[in-house]
């Protein structure tokens, strides 16, 4: 699938609605800094949880729970994919639409999955709230079908998908996946911002775009009027 | 199967404030650009970071890192915040209120200014253990915690954790009663935290008048920091023995609805499950969770109210506020609610560190306008003081914007639980105000003097500089074609319009006109097969919008009723069918048959006003000069803002949901009210009578 022309490059970036904007200038280098350490500074971290961690890579690492918090990766690698995703505070929009639309129900029992979740931001640079609100309410195919373009079958590290190059997503399509520095680009759009969450049977890597072919509508002006 | 929170907690104190100073400055010390005398004062999930201004500093930078007990850094310092004059209005004394951390642990602070762009010497660092999550976590009541706390703010509360949280509550604390207002399309609850001192009022009527501030906490499901501030807050309000709280408590009565959206809240979408911005649906009540607000207001007449949203533009402050701004707004509440923002929040705002601000605050689009069906505009063309509230977590560029992350989360929050504190305490300090302010519109609104507006915002000027927001909220001034100058009397409604069958509603089925104006809570008369609606009422500027022509967003097209007696009039009348007199002299007396109406405005009537058996009597900045009886009335009594000379005799009156008024009037001689029903009411607005009051009417 093309892209439309008007999709953002770098939606982290875009000046779109609910805070999509994380490059501020001169809060940045500390930020990146502290993102960027390899052991995220988490008081309360103890011996045990670092050393059955999952070793998570993105820059967006450190900002989610970590060390013995609430929903740390250790704790996530035990739980069903579903109630991981729960936890990663994030995927708030991609999580509730994975659950209102029955995709991941809808799975072969058994069969792992690797879950590539848009962060909120990158729906937010995406669509507009009215047509993610239309999408959710009244268009449950195409919703499942862009969610689709967001699993892929059997469980990855993101290390063997750009090994492996590309990726086939469950709606059929066929996705590019290089190594970019530190990060993965999937389909020459999206960039993972925190790979390799674990969780039974499943991977999960935040992505900052949202795939699949659905058109932009966010207008990139900033919010709905309350 | 939440994790328990780490029980690092020290015994919480209630809103306690620890103060931390710097050390001491040594007495040869700091260069004159290094900022001195930090200090750090603690409160609920927030820090309040002041120090002493440096001449000539263009802006200052916040500094925080983690440690632990013995002061040693666990983690990298990182710039927490920008301090810059457009902050806070009075800019001798800054302050920053830094959010975004784990209430409880433990952070070292500095602050450094910048001169242009060169950064000066970093202060002193300041060290405080932050406040943990209110509430000792050994004593009952005090120890329950959201969801939201519990996860550290990972999750949000899910909706059965709510309902468990607040009938926890409700069992724990005889301050409140959790009361179902309705259900959402999905049959979601929708739950009421009605809470007083030592207990609250038993009825809506009783809560009523109490004066109650209403807080709407989630309607767009997708905005849910204000929210988790409102269950923290219930919390407080049900067990802190603080005299503050339980001051506050034994003057009015809190009511807090969590969740009007559960359903989109579950979906994390804006609208509810039928895709309705519910923001949208005030006025119009289409959907059932907006019903079960507006019918809330009716029966427990809330004064001043907040609606809770969070807000996407990363060029506004952190807590952008705006009051109802439609021009059929009454005055007087417009003021007050402006005073309530600009008067009350930026100043407090100015002391804590939380930039409060215009809605829009600098570039901050085309946003804050005039539709009715907004809840900011709904309660104020219901005479409710109030505000719209948005969390910015980035505020203006002067916080990291971390994304939907906890801390993030904590930041909006936080900032809610302070605003709301502070609403409940502009309520404390400025209630006369607030219920003259709202006396005086309900009497100019019952008047009906003046253009109706169809759609048109009064103006935001910019605050005087120092200013919290560089733009003020667009213009947005009502177009001509929007813009009615000779209001009518009434709205006249056929059968069909009236009692029949919608499809506005969900799944296409719409209630009734009949039932939505009874939800507003409006009178009505009926004549025949034709329904009345008389301007002459409290709501006065909503009415037009859903039954003129011209409404925007409208229910139906009345047929606008004049008058059809005004000026001098001299001998007896006898008042058959719907007959409103504006600015009219009557000299005799009036007599209104059974089944027929007499709508007054501006009227001055000399001799007796009987009326037996009649449809509707609503009289209105109007005076009698002779004894009013009005007795075995079916359909709606309303009498405001008048002057009588007595006696008056209400009398056998069966109204049916529409409880007779008697607000803001004058009577010079008794009053009795016997064999109502319902009972007459006064909507908080108290009548002077110079004779005796009895029976249903002694309260009055
Ligand atoms: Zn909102």
């Amino acid at each position: 699938m093309s892209h439309p022309a008007t999709r953002p490059r770098h939606p982290r970036r875009s000046r779109g609605p609910h805070g999509a904007r994380r490059a501020l200038g001169l809060l940045l280098p500390t930020l990146l800094l502290a993102a960027c350490t390899g052991t995220p500074a988490a008081p309360r971290t103890d011996a045990a949880a670092a050393a059955t961690a999952p070793q998570l890579t993105g820059p967006l690492c450190a900002a989610l729970p970590t060390g013995t918090d609430p929903g740390n990766p250790s704790f996530l690698a035990g739980q069903p994919v579903d109630q991981a995703l729960r936890w990663i505070p994030t995927l708030t929009t991609f999580e509730a639409a994975l659950r209102t639309s029955g995709v991941l129900t809808d799975l072969p029992a058994g069969t792992g999955v690797t879950v590539l979740a848009p962060s909120d931001d990158a729906f937010a640079a995406t669509f507009s709230e009215d047509n993610w609100d239309d999408l959710m309410t009244h268009h449950t195919d195409q919703l499942r079908t862009l969610l689709k373009a967001h699993l892929i079958s059997g469980t990855h590290p993101i290390a063997d998908l750009t090994t492996a190059g590309t990726a086939t997503t469950l709606d059929g399509v066929t996705v590019t996946v290089t190594r970019t520095g530190p990060t993965a680009r999937l389909g020459d759009r999206a960039d993972t911002v925190c790979a390799d969450y674990q969780a039974t049977n499943a991977r999960i890597h935040i992505i900052n775009a949202v795939l699949g072919p659905l058109p932009v509508t966010a207008d990139g002006t900033g919010h709905r009027a309350h | 199967m939440r994790r328990q929170r780490p029980t690092l907690i020290a015994v919480s104190t209630l809103i306690a404030i620890t103060l931390t100073t710097a050390a001491p400055t040594p007495a040869n010390a700091a260069p004159p650009e290094q900022v001195n005398a930090l200090t750090a004062h603690q409160a609920d999930g927030y820090t309040t970071l002041a120090w002493q201004p440096v001449d000539g500093a263009t802006d200052y930078q916040i500094e925080r890192t983690p440690v632990d007990a013995d002061n040693t850094p666990t983690g990298a310092p990182t710039i927490v915040g920008i301090w810059r004059p457009n902050r806070q209005i009075n800019q001798h004394a800054p302050t920053f209120a830094d959010s975004g951390y784990n209430p409880g642990d433990t952070f070292q602070w500095r602050v450094r200014a910048r001169t242009g762009t060169t950064e000066q010497p970093y202060s002193d660092p300041v060290t405080a253990t932050t406040t943990a999550p209110w509430g000792n976590p050994t004593t009952p009541g005090e120890q329950l915690r959201t969801g939201w706390e519990t996860t550290h703010a990972a999750q949000y509360t899910s909706d059965t954790d709510e309902y468990a949280y607040t009938a926890a509550i409700d069992a724990l604390s005889d301050r409140v009663r959790v009361v179902e207002l309705g259900r959402t399309v999905q049959n979601r609850p929708i739950n009421m935290m009605v809470i007083g001192h030592p207990t609250p009022a038993a009825t809506p009527e009783a809560v009523a008048a109490t004066s109650p501030v209403a807080i709407n906490c989630n309607v767009h499901g997708n905005e849910p920091g204000d929210r988790e501030a409102c269950l923290i807050m219930a919390r407080q309000l049900a067990f802190s023995t603080d005299p503050r709280i339980t001051d506050l408590l034994s003057h009015t009565t809190v009511l807090i609805v969590p969740t009007i959206n559960g359903d989109g809240r579950a979906n994390n979408t804006r609208g509810n499950s039928t895709g309705q911005d519910l923001n949208r649906d005030y006025s119009l009540i289409r959907q059932p969770e907006t019903t079960a607000y507006i019918t809330m207001v009716r029966d427990y007449r809330p004064v001043a109210g907040y609606d809770g949203h969070e807000f996407g533009n990363s060029r506004a402050g952190d807590l952008p506020m705006l009051p109802p701004r439609h021009q059929n707004v009454a005055q007087p509440i417009f003021d007050q609610s402006q005073d309530m923002i600009e008067g009350h929040m930026y100043a407090k705002g100015a002391e804590a560190g939380w930039w409060a601000c215009p809605y829009g605050c600098e570039g901050g689009g085309n946003v804050g306008l005039s539709e009715e069906t907004i809840l900011r505009n709904t309660l104020g063309l219901k005479n409710v003081t109030n505000s719209l509230l948005e969390l910015r977590s980035s505020g203006g560029q002067t916080r990291p914007d971390e994304g939907n992350t906890a801390n993030n989360r904590r930041r909006k929050t936080y900032s809610a639980l302070w605003t709301f504190h502070q609403f409940l305490d502009y309520h404390r300090a400025d209630r006369a105000d607030i219920l003259k302010a709202r006396s005086e519109a309900i009497e100019t609104q019952a008047a009906n003097t003046g253009r109706l507006v169809f759609r048109g915002s009064r103006p935001i000027p910019a605050h005087p500089a120092p200013h919290p927001g560089d733009s003020p909220p667009p213009l947005d001034a009502p177009p001509a074609d929007l813009i009615l100058d000779n209001a009518p009397c009434a709205y006249k409604l056929t059968d069909a319009q009236y009692n029949g069958a919608r499809t506005d509603g969900p799944g296409g089925v719409g209630t009734t006109v009949a039932q939505r104006i009874a939800a507003h809570g409006w009178n009505v008369i009926t004549i025949g097969d034709e329904h009345y609606v008389p301007l002459n009422q409290p709501e006065r500027g909503l009415i037009p919008l859903l039954l003129d022509a011209k409404g925007v967003e409208k229910l139906t097209d009345g047929e606008r009723v004049y008058p059809t007696l005004t000026g001098r009039r001299n001998g007896p009348l006898t008042v058959t069918g719907f007959t409103c007199a504006d600015d009219a002299t009557i000299n005799g007396p009036v007599t209104v048959r059974a089944g027929a109406a007499l709508v007054t405005t501006a009227t001055t009537i000399s001799g007796p006003l009987t009326a037996t058996g009649a449809a509707g009597i609503l009289l209105a900045d109007s005076t009698v000069n002779g004894p009013v009886r009005i007795a075995t009335t079916t359909d709606a009594i309303s009498i405001i803002d008048a002057t009588i000379a007595g006696p008056v005799d209400l009398s056998g009156n069966t109204t049916g949901t529409d409880a007779p008024v008697l607000a803001g009037t004058t009577i010079r001689g008794p009053l009795r009210c016997t064999g109502n029903n319902p009972a007459p009411h006064n909507l908080g607005i108290a009548n002077t009578v110079h004779g005796p009051r009895t029976t249903q009417c002694a309260a009055l």
